[in-house]
């Protein structure tokens, strides 16, 4: 049996755990002695990490598969979570009308401010999408219907199980959608804009459309989680909603994992929270965490470019070799 | 009429500050092609030493810039040489998340070292200003921007008078060419942004003397020093200097505007941007790419 097999049955296999054992009460786990789910906090992690492969696995296809280094999709997580806020709070309607439009709102968004943005490329697009992140933020932090500083509460509803099994519909759902783009033509064309953008245009591939679409699947995605996250949680502000952390947390995962491929933002989002989880609950305090945080983007972007995918189905083999490889690809 | 001359030339001062922050990061983007995203951090270690020296020593704020200078350039040549030089080659989205890396742990150390708390330097002079009628010219805001505009002529006679700067200048235009002619890539570029550091310091040190700092009061400055380069345009001292008044006086003429209140600083700087990116890409002064 190949690597590449062996790797999708152990990711079937933990994706069939994942979906069952829950189904069977917390008594019956614990009797069973399953591990993980007999616990509140790991059910919390769960639910996070599925949230990340979301987040991590859209913004690859407009990061990774397009090209199109984005720092700003945290807006579109920000726009879901407040759709949803506004739905369930204001307007007094169901949460499952605010898992409709959510996405449908991050996708407009993404075409008002894709059509102008999507024409910068390099450092011009990843700093002006890193402004659209702030700018929604601070907009939103000043109106007064949406709470402005003090932010939005939601009804609470108390079902962990719900939130994980969404979170997690919502991941296979961005999985898949990767997986799908990947076999079609459009995809093709995002990959021919990735690798040259005049040479795709030449042989036909409308690249404005092409872009504008990535990036709307991108924000429509993210904008789910935004909204499912929102009812979770049950209070969102600007500095929960609108992340700068979040947003780089997601581009490193696609970058740990491996970018442009299907399976390496999750399992960049896998790897990457549990670290953080990690880090975060060893009593240290966040701010270690963050160091930890700061030295592992170091270490991943020097040494391990490609992502830890690269090192699976017989690629590249993980050796000292391979560091110092890298290292001299792309040191002076 | 006395208002709108007051709200020009608060916003001409502010420019100073925008030009000091912005010097650096243009040169490091200019020259190394890399976007600086630990800049703001930069900028804010170079606070704390001025205020860790007025508070301790006792050294007036603009006399601490020397050492804010001298301290950076080292930091700022061991980053480059260390860390930096080792993805130069890398597509731009690895340097971009490296800054950002380097960013998170200045930011967090300082956290360590300093705590959250607000830090202030209030020398005699701070409240203090020069008065012309109705207009009043605070005289820390007026040394902060003569403090950026020596910092802009030093970076001037530095890259077109010296024989290092020459070599700089050589780096950005042909890397491989500069290299051909014996030039050393890896001193060259650690130079370089240690210089960018340097005056990251300087910035620091100005902004000190006007703003409370805390470990992440320099996150805005980098999105700042971003907009101010694209607005003047990249590549020459004098562009960078234009961007910088330019948006500072946007920036108070803007807030003082109907409806809007400093709470839109940072979406104020997102719009000139986007506008400037999509109207004028190479900027007021910019040379065309």
């Amino acid at each position: 049996m190949s690597v590449r097999r062996a790797t999708y049955l152990v990711a079937g296999l933990a994706l069939a755990f994942l979906v069952l054992a829950p189904l069977t009460s917390i008594d019956a786990a614990q009797q069973a002695g399953l591990p993980l789910l007999t616990d509140k906090l790991w059910f919390r992690i769960a639910t996070t990490v599925a949230m990340f492969v979301v987040m991590a696995s859209a913004w690859n296809i407009i990061g990774g598969l397009t090209g199109y280094a984005s720092f700003g999709n945290v807006a579109f997580f920000g726009l879901g979570a407040y759709t949803a806020g506004v739905v369930v709070t204001n307007l007094n309607l169901p949460f499952a009308l605010a898992l409709v439009l959510a996405p449908l709102v991050a996708a407009a968004f993404a075409v008002i401010v894709g059509i102008p943005l999507l024409r910068l490329r390099g450092h011009y697009f990843a700093v002006a999408t890193l402004g659209v992140g702030v700018a929604v933020g601070e907009v939103v932090n000043n109106i007064e219907p949406l709470g402005a500083a003090t932010g939005l509460f939601l009804p609470i509803i108390r079902s962990d199980l719900l939130f994980f099994y969404l979170m997690l519909g919502a991941a296979l759902l961005a999985v898949l959608t990767t997986w799908v783009i990947l076999r079609t033509r459009f995809g093709y064309g995002l990959l021919a804009i990735r690798e040259n953008e005049e040479a795709a245009a030449v042989i036909g591939v409308n690249t404005t459309f092409y872009k504008v679409a990535a990036f709307c699947i991108a924000a429509a995605l993210t904008g789910i989680a935004g909204a499912i996250f929102a009812q979770w949680n049950s209070f969102i502000n600007q500095d929960n909603a609108f992340a700068i952390s979040d947003n780089v947390q997601m581009i490193l995962m696609a970058v740990i994992g491996g970018t442009g491929t299907v399976l390496g933002p999750v399992a960049g989002a896998i790897s990457l929270e549990l670290i953080i989880q990690t880090l975060a609950g060893g009593g240290s305090g966040s701010v270690f965490s963050q160091i930890g945080l700061g030295v592992l983007l170091a270490v991943c972007v020097i040494f391990i470019p490609r992502g830890v995918i690269d090192f699976f189905g017989g690629r590249s083999r993980l050796s000292l070799r391979y560091f110092r490889q890298t290292l001299r690809e792309t040191s002076v | 009429m006395s208002q709108f001359t007051q709200q020009v030339i608060l916003g001409l001062l502010l420019g100073g500050v925008y030009v000091a922050v912005a010097l650096g990061f243009s040169l490091v983007w200019g020259i190394l092609n890399i976007v600086n995203l630990a800049h703001g951090a930069l900028v804010i270690i170079g606070a704390y030493i001025t205020w860790v020296l007025f508070t301790r020593l006792h050294i007036d704020p603009f006399l601490s810039l020397p050492v804010d200078a001298l301290a950076l350039f080292v930091i700022g040549y061991a980053l480059q040489r260390g860390v930096i030089n080792r993805v130069i080659r890398a597509p731009l989205l690895f340097t971009f998340l490296l800054t950002f890396g380097i960013n998170l742990v200045i930011v967090s150390l300082l956290l360590l070292i300093f705590t959250g708390d607000f830090r202030s330097v209030t020398p005699a002079y701070s409240g203090s200003g020069l008065h012309l009628g109705s207009i009043v010219i605070p005289y820390i805001r007026l040394g902060g921007l003569a403090a950026a505009l020596l910092l802009a002529g030093i970076l001037w006679v530095v890259l077109n008078r010296t024989r290092s700067g020459t070599a700089i200048l050589a780096v950005g235009a042909d890397r491989d060419a500069a290299q051909l002619v014996g030039v050393d890539l890896r001193h060259m570029y650690a130079l370089t942004f240690a210089i960018g550091a340097a005056f990251a310091g300087v910035a620091g040190g100005i902004i000190s003397t006007f703003q409370s700092i805390t470990p992440t009061a320099g996150d805005p400055y980098t999105l700042q020093a971003f907009v101010v380069v694209i607005l003047g345009g990249l590549g020459r001292v004098s562009a960078t200097v234009a961007g910088g008044l330019a948006f500072g006086l946007i920036e108070v003429l803007g807030q003082s505007a109907p409806g809007l209140s400093s709470s839109y600083a940072n979406a104020i700087a997102f719009v000139v941007l986007v506008v400037v990116l999509v109207v004028r890409p190479r900027g007021l002064l910019g040379r065309l790419a």
